[in-house]
């Protein structure tokens, strides 16, 4: 279990997180979403330890994040930026081969390649295990860095913007995966998508920031209404169930919406 | 040209060198001329190793292909220390201090100088290419500047033993001297090799590295550690190498096509040893002493890496 606890975070003085206190429920996906700005990666990088919150407690298992070891923390928890950036020249299968790196200090074992062939076949990436990471197509090295994470084998996945750069199918089988590993693996996934669309069909939870404070948190079905959604992006949305799922249409506003902009 | 094929002919390549090095025009006179020329390959495989893997470690944990020590200022702070001392002691300060005692000074300031790099420039892990070359570039510059100044003030014999510290040559050190260097290497050797996947890891960035359990500001302080030690053993065995490590570096990264240590640490060391032996075998046989091993080392690596990069435009 996650646990944020009055998390205030400032960047030179700039608050970008004000008074945060949520609970990530464990063995489901939960979906940040909100505008851009409003502190997604700033919370998401919080609970990697990437930075340090300026007051406020985050728990993982019940105990506080920061007394854990570097090493130790990398057991439990695993992060994908939102722009890996890269210049180096490595295989794919070398860069997963690292997701082995908080277990095995880099000396791989028979336990290890067996991780790091899952983890390429879960993503569908076995044509392109030897081909280098610089030489990939955005998508394809996002997949990559997807897969290391997952090689990882932790309780947590952190994802910042793992849909980045890719196509509608890839997509879907991201999160096709993503969902798999929850439900199969009994693993906890926190991601930032920017697609409502799919953080409300494959997501058990979504938090919505907007601001740098929480706007509403809850379990998809209780929290994707027209109301809410507007009011967070300040969009008119209409929101359409079937048996298939949600689709949530933002795209051209209401007649209603329009004659009330055109005054 | 096959990395693998590369990886593997170089060791023969280096050992011919070596042995031609030592052999040719020697006489096989064992008493004196064969030891000296000993003492100078010792001496150049010591400087090599240290050249290669400074470099490629500061590139490494520095996430770029272009800073290396001698870029930031490691090699200047070394001569105005050298200038400092003739300053203050006179040339009297070589006899007072012995080489021992020069070498763990120097030692002391460039471990000081990685500590304060690390303190107020690479321990965050955003490490701004441009910024950083303008700071080397600009400490260089300033720290030259005030040797000169200091040069201008000291009499003209010391001036020449100044001068002496100042290019690359083999032939400054003692028997002594390079068991001591010898035995320093081997030391960050071992622990070179002990933390070398972590170095791999590094090498992502910081927040990867924090992500995969490497405690980044730790590695990075242990790292500028061991290259203070490499670049203070190299500058007091063979003088300042300035722009030899981007080449040696880059000519590695060609040649590996990988950026895995394991593979382009050996390879540059070898790369840097055979570069050596090379420009002093035709300093002594070709040129008969009427160039210098800086001046060939520059124009030889500054040619070949100059076509590597046409060749493969841009990703050499
Ligand atoms: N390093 C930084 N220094 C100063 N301000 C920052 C820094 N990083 C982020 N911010 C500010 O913090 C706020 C939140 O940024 P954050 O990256 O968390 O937003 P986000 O929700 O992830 O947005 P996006 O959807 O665009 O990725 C922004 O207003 C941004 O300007
Ligand atoms: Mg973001």
């Amino acid at each position: 279990m996650i646990t944020l606890k009055h998390i205030h975070k400032a960047y030179a003085g700039k608050t970008v997180l004000h008074n945060v206190s949520v609970q990530f429920p464990t063995r489901q996906l939960t979906s940040l979403i909100g505008p851009n700005g409003a502190g997604k990666s700033t919370l998401l990088m919080l609970i990697a330890r990437l930075l340090k919150p300026c007051s406020g407690e985050i728990l993982i298992n019940g105990r506080n994040a920061a007394h854990y070891r570097v090493s130790e923390y990398a057991r439990q928890v695993a992060t994908l930026r939102q722009h890996p950036q890269f210049s180096l020249r490595l295989t794919l299968e070398e860069l997963v081969a690292f997701g082995r790196f908080p277990h095995s200090r880099g000396a791989l074992n028979e336990e290890d390649r067996q991780q790091i062939d899952t983890a390429i076949g879960f993503l569908g990436l076995d044509h392109l295990r030897g081909a280098y990471i610089d030489e990939l197509s955005g998508g394809q090295r996002q997949m990559a860095f997807l897969a290391m994470t997952i090689a990882q084998q932790t309780d947590y996945l952190l994802l910042d913007e793992p849909l980045n750069n890719l196509d509608m199918k890839h997509a879907v089988q991201i999160m096709r995966a993503l969902r798999r590993l929850c439900d199969e693996q009994g693993r906890t996934v926190i991601l930032v998508v920017h697609d409502i669309n799919f953080a409300a069909n494959y997501s058990d939870h979504i938090l919505a920031l907007q601001g740098g404070a929480v706007r509403f948190c809850g379990p998809v079905a209780e929290v994707v209404t027209r109301s809410r959604l507007q009011a967070l992006y300040g969009l008119d949305f209409e929101i359409l169930r079937s048996e298939r799922g949600f689709v949530c249409n933002y795209f051209n506003p209401s007649d209603q919406e329009r004659e009330h902009e055109q005054g | 040209m096959n990395s693998a094929i590369i990886r593997h002919a170089i060791w023969p390549l280096l050992i011919a060198l070596a042995l031609a090095f030592v052999l040719v025009g020697s006489g096989l006179d064992l008493a004196y001329v064969i030891p000296r020329r000993l003492l100078r390959l010792a001496a150049m495989v010591l400087g090599g190793v240290c050249v290669a893997w400074s470099s490629i470690a500061f590139q490494s944990i520095t996430g770029n292909r272009i800073l290396t020590p001698a870029i930031m200022g490691y090699e200047a702070l070394y001569l105005l220390l050298q200038a400092l001392l003739i300053l203050t002691l006179g040339s009297a300060s070589l006899a007072l201090l012995g080489h021992h005692g020069n070498v763990l000074l120097s030692m002391l300031c460039m471990l000081g100088y990685s500590w304060a790099l690390h303190r107020w420039l690479l321990g965050n892990g955003k490490n701004n290419l441009y910024f950083l070359l303008l700071f080397g570039l600009v400490l260089t510059l300033v720290l030259t500047t005030f040797t000169q100044f200091i040069q201008l003030r000291i009499s003209p014999g010391e001036f020449s033993v100044l001068q002496g510290f100042a290019y690359t040559s083999f032939n400054r050190a003692d028997g002594q001297q390079l068991l001591y260097s010898g035995a320093l290497v081997l030391g960050v050797g071992v622990v070179g090799f002990k933390t070398l996947p972590s170095l791999d890891v590094l090498a992502l960035g910081r927040d990867q590295a924090l992500s995969l359990g490497v405690d980044y500001p730790r590695y990075v302080r242990l790292y500028l550690a061991l290259i203070a030690i490499l670049v203070a053993v190299s500058t007091s065995l063979l003088g300042p190498t300035a722009f030899m490590g981007i080449f040696v570096a880059n000519i590695t990264y060609a040649l590996a096509r990988s950026s895995r240590h394991r593979l382009t640490l050996p390879l540059g060391c070898a790369i840097a040893i055979s570069l050596f032996i090379v420009a002093q075998f035709l300093v002594e046989q070709v040129f008969n002493y009427k160039t210098t091993v800086g001046i060939l080392v520059n124009l030889v690596c500054g040619a070949y890496f100059l076509a590597l990069m046409i060749r493969s435009r841009g990703d050499a």
